[in-house]
């Protein structure tokens, strides 16, 4: 054992980047993690936009008209709505997320029964009533932004 | 302890955020329109409250993104212990230096 | 189902620079599991294919393998449930390949060692030469017992998504028997666990995904066993924690009395 430790053969098969992405069978909770950090990312990039976009006023009533027209065009109407959706998403989803991670909602350790299913797939139902709560308040920010 | 209140304050600032970030998105893009005018941002600029809203939006969302970013950074890039402290400096300048710009922008409008 | 088409990952250290998968067909047997397929390739069709097995019955956690993309243990799961007769062979992931279908699961046991998974008194002098058993109540075993069932397999680790790219994450086997030696009443090493845990690479790095608890062969659902640990450190940390006392010590009755009458005895 000592040998092939010193020699490194052992060929590394750390999955990287692409672990936090291939869920392959797994559920419903690792797909959302996934999303709750695209999300993340994606809020934050927007929020160094924004500030950028904003600090823009102190130059003026003229450079701010210049700089809003930029934002007119049909793509960052798309934008703005896509980062509404992500702070609809991030926000609920992260409700769940303080909850769960501090082991509410999840019930008591109980021995475990064969087929075995972890706390938080029995309590499934919390995560539908999160996921339905997401989509409708996304589709009714999309009707309320398109009208 | 120092790692459990980092995370403790991630999620007071999430809860936070869900109120003002979310009264920020509910003012800004369904309410009255023309939000953008030049008036409509006189009118906010002249106004006290609204710097404390708009301070208090940039701190609790500035906290949690850079959090967050530094979570994502310490897990892909496996940081050692030692190193960490260097990164944790470079995120509270970054963060200070984006606070500061953030509240001189309003309060030189004032 | 005739013949099953068994597709192996193979590395040899020695002549290869990266796996590759090679092909077998089987004969189906029914009640065949993952491993019995191994087993026949290895005795009639390639002797040198090397794998790991002991007990073939889901207990030693010997044989954990990447099977039809996810992990399970092979002697485990029966062909017939994974319901296709191609299955997919492959190494467990996040562990270093020694040789096919062999981890080395380096990693794993020496994080475990490090969140100290073993019984800590204060009285330790008590503890390696105790006079009388410590009390503890049902209800106070139950909130630990379904984390004791670990078997050591690693198959959380290959299913973490944080495992996957951060090589200082400690993981959730031992994350999840930390907590299993914090809630059990008889320890009392609670705080030196916790400054183990409470690290930048330690339990806050886990943001329950889940695949843990999907992962394990033992329904011990680790991802639970953490967030109950993240609870109760998040406790201790705002100040609010109501620790319960170490368990005491208690001596066994002096006079047993039988719950039924014993009738005399009518032989000497």
């Amino acid at each position: 054992m000592q040998a092939i430790d010193s020699k490194n053969r052992h060929l590394p098969n750390r999955l990287g980047i692409k672990g936090w992405v291939w869920a392959g069978r797994y559920t419903w909770e690792r797909y959302l993690y996934t999303l709750h950090r695209l999300t993340g990312l994606g809020l934050l990039l927007f929020i160094t936009i924004h500030l950028c976009i904003n600090g823009a006023r102190i130059g003026g009533e003229s450079t701010w008209a210049d700089v809003m027209d930029i934002f007119e065009t049909p793509a960052f109407k798309v934008g703005e709505y896509l980062v509404i959706a992500a702070f609809i998403f991030h926000a609920i989803n992260g409700g769940r997320l303080i909850l769960q991670h501090l082991a509410y909602t999840l019930g008591k350790p109980k021995a475990p029964v064969y087929p075995y299913v972890d706390a938080m797939r029995q309590k499934r139902r919390f995560m539908w009533a999160v996921l339905f709560v997401i989509v409708v308040l996304a589709i009714y920010s999309l009707v309320l932004f398109v009208i | 302890m120092k790692e459990t209140r980092l995370k403790i304050l991630q999620y007071v600032s999430g809860i936070a955020l869900f109120v003002i970030a979310g009264g920020h998105m509910l003012y800004s893009h369904f309410s009255n329109s023309d939000i953008t005018s030049w008036s409509s941002i006189a009118d906010r600029a002249a106004s006290n409250w609204w710097l404390v809203f708009y301070v208090l939006l940039l701190i609790f969302g500035l906290y949690h993104g850079l959090h967050g970013l530094r979570t994502i950074i310490l897990e892909y890039f496996s940081i050692s212990d030692s190193s960490v402290k260097v990164l944790d400096y470079i995120f509270v300048i970054a963060g200070l230096a984006i606070l500061g710009y953030g509240t001189y922008i309003p309060v030189e409008a004032l | 189902m005739q013949n099953l088409s068994f597709k192996v990952q193979r590395y040899d250290p020695d002549k290869d620079s990266s796996p590759h998968m090679q092909e077998f067909t089987v004969p189906f047997t029914k009640g065949m599991s993952v491993l019995d397929g191994l087993l026949y390739i290895k005795e009639n069709l390639d002797n040198t294919l090397a794998f790991r097995s002991s007990c073939r019955m889901g207990i030693c956690g010997s044989c954990g393998m990447l099977i039809n993309r996810f992990p399970m243990l092979a002697c485990h799961t029966p062909v017939e449930e994974l319901e296709t007769d191609k299955i997919e062979v492959k190494s467990l992931p996040n562990y270093p390949i020694i040789k096919d279908l062999v981890p080395q699961l380096d990693l794993l046991f020496e994080k475990h060692q490090s969140v100290k998974p073993y019984m800590i008194r204060e009285d330790s002098e008590n503890l390696e030469r105790p006079e009388a058993g410590l009390y503890q109540s049902v209800e106070e075993l139950d909130s630990f017992m379904q984390f004791s069932y670990c078997i050591k397999c690693g198959m959380c680790m290959a299913a973490c998504p944080t495992v996957a790219t951060d090589s200082l994450f400690l993981g959730p086997q031992p994350l999840a028997q930390g907590y299993r030696y914090c809630a059990d009443s008889r320890d009392e090493a609670d705080k030196e666990r916790f400054d183990i845990v409470d690290t930048p690479h330690g339990i806050w790095l886990c943001h329950m995904a889940g695949a843990c608890s999907e992962a394990c062969p033992k329904g011990l659902d680790p991802a639970f066993a953490i967030q109950l640990f993240k609870r109760m450190m998040a406790s201790q940390s705002l100040g609010i924690r109501k620790r319960p006392k170490a368990a005491p010590e208690i001596q066994p009755p002096k006079e047993i009395k039988p719950m039924i009458e014993v009738p005399e005895f009518t032989v000497q």
